[in-house]
This record gives C-alpha cells, structure tokens and sequence, in this order.
C-alpha cells in the first residue's frame, strides 16, 4: 500500500510557504514542502526570534504553541549543527517546521522570550551538543551527570562515552 | 454596552468583555497607525492591512456579538480581542526589525542540502 497524496493540502502548505517568504524575505533563506505535507522555513539564524515572533502573533499564522525545538549534528557541514523547531498552530490545525544554523562556537538567540517551553529544550540541546543560548535565563545541564565532560549526542561522541562505568 | 447574558467565554484566564466593539476599534485603528510607519511596498504591511480591514468592517456592520464572532469565524470575541493585542505589538516590533529587507545572508552551498 502507498500513503494517499493529498494534493490540496500540498498546494495550500506551498502556497502559505510562498506568502511567509513574502513577508520575510530577509531572513528566510529558504522554504519547502515534503512530500508528506510538511512545511520547512530554512532560516538565518540571527532571525530566529523575529520569525518565531511572527509565526506566533500574526493573525494568518497563529502558531501558539512550540512542539519541539532540537538541533541535528552535520559534521561535513561548516555550519554543523541544525536548529529545528517544530511549532502547532491550535486555530488553524496546522505544523510548520523552523530551522536555522550554527557551528560550535556561535551563540544563537534563545526563543524563550518568545515560547516558554524552550527553557528545557534549550537546556537539553546544550547539554547534549553545545549549542550556546545567548539571553536564556537558565542555561545549565539537565540529563547528563554534574561531572559529565563532554557533549553525548554530537557525531564525534563514541557511543559508549570516554569514561568506564 | 453589551447586556452580559453570558456569564463567562468557557476559557481559563479570559474575562468576558462588556464592550468588543469599542476595544477592537480601538486596537484596529491603533494597527493601522503603526502600519503607517512602514514603507508601503512591504508584503507585511500589504496582508496586515488587508486583513485589519476587513475585520474592521465587519465589526462597524456587525452590531450583534454571536453573528459577529460567526462571520468572522475565528473564535470568542475575547479571543480576537487578543489576537488583534498580539498583532499591535508584532507591528511594532517589526519596526525595529524591518523584515522586508532583502536577504541578510546566503548560507554556505552545502549547509541546506539533503541527502549530505
């Protein structure tokens, strides 16, 4: 069997993507649909919080509520670590997917003046791989170990650590 | 003044509003103000005052509050009275960050590729 495509939900997520691109044309770089009616916004990251403003308070995207927010490891790339943020609009029943850039050692602007519930997701992706939030009010570790050196989720972490448990 | 046969919206933290009309007039004229204050080719402000219109139309035609929150079929009236709070401040923050500009920066060839 092969999933159904639904073509109106396609055109409709193309057409929103293409009306974004629009308005923002400074920062988003990029926006695309998948095939499974997802829509992307590929962003610069010094427009993280503008965009993510947008997207909750204009009226034809009231994306209130902030579903995820994870980074991807790329090593290869320049820029290695992808920033995601999945976000759910409650009015219109409708997901749109954020994602922006950094290395190692750029800060990114923290989202959580914008959605609360980016405070322990911002945490996790730092503990995990090192991504500084510039402006979060607690940005500590939150699953590893008080001792723990390192950063687990990164390419380059060997899979059962450094140190014998 | 509307006659409060409702006693609450049925939302946690959202008060009933004694006079929608008056706020959202309000608050539609304040928008439009603000989206004087940019260039008037900007898409954003293109959308913003289309949409603000025509909600500001319907709600100078619109007297009843049942038929208004149908016809504009977007929730309580309470409700647009916050998204129209929500979209004042975005105007005013958009502002300072001027969105309509072109593209700050072009990423790296590979960055946004898919497969690697």
């Amino acid at each position: 069997t092969v999933r159904p495509k639904n073509e109106v939900e396609q055109k409709q997520l193309c057409a929103f993507g293409e009306y974004l691109a629009e308005i923002l044309p400074k920062y988003i770089q990029q926006a695309q649909v998948t095939c499974f009616n997802e829509l992307e916004l590929l962003i610069h990251p010094d427009g993280i919080i503008p965009v993510l403003t947008f997207l909750r308070d204009h009226t034809n995207a009231q994306f209130k509520s902030l579903a995820d927010l994870t980074a991807v490891d790329v090593p290869s790339r320049q820029y290695r670590f992808e920033i995601v943020y999945n976000l759910l609009s409650l009015r219109f029943n409708s997901r749109i997917r954020v994602k922006t850039y950094t290395d190692e050692l750029t800060p990114v602007d923290s989202a959580v003046s914008v959605h609360k519930a980016a405070n322990w997701y911002e945490r996790e992706v730092w503990d995990m791989y090192g991504v500084f939030f510039a402006n979060h009010p607690d940005l500590r570790r939150i699953l590893t170990d008080y001792g723990f050196e390192g950063h687990p989720f990164r390419k380059d972490f060997p899979l059962s650590g450094y140190v014998e448990v | 003044v509307r006659v409060l046969s409702v006693q609450t919206t049925g939302l946690v933290g959202l008060a009933v509003a004694d006079n929608p009309h008056e706020r959202l007039r309000i608050l539609y004229t304040k928008i439009l103000g603000v989206l004087q204050n940019i260039p008037k080719d900007a898409a954003y402000r293109k959308y913003t005052e289309q949409i603000v219109k025509q909600r500001f139309n319907l709600v100078q035609t619109e007297t009843d509050v049942q038929k208004l929150e149908d016809k504009l079929n977007s929730g309580h009236i309470e409700e647009v009275i916050v998204q129209a709070e929500n979209e004042l401040s975005l105007a005013r923050k958009m502002i300072q960050w001027k969105p309509w500009e072109p593209l700050v920066e072009e990423p790296p060839s590979d960055q946004w590729r898919w497969p690697i």
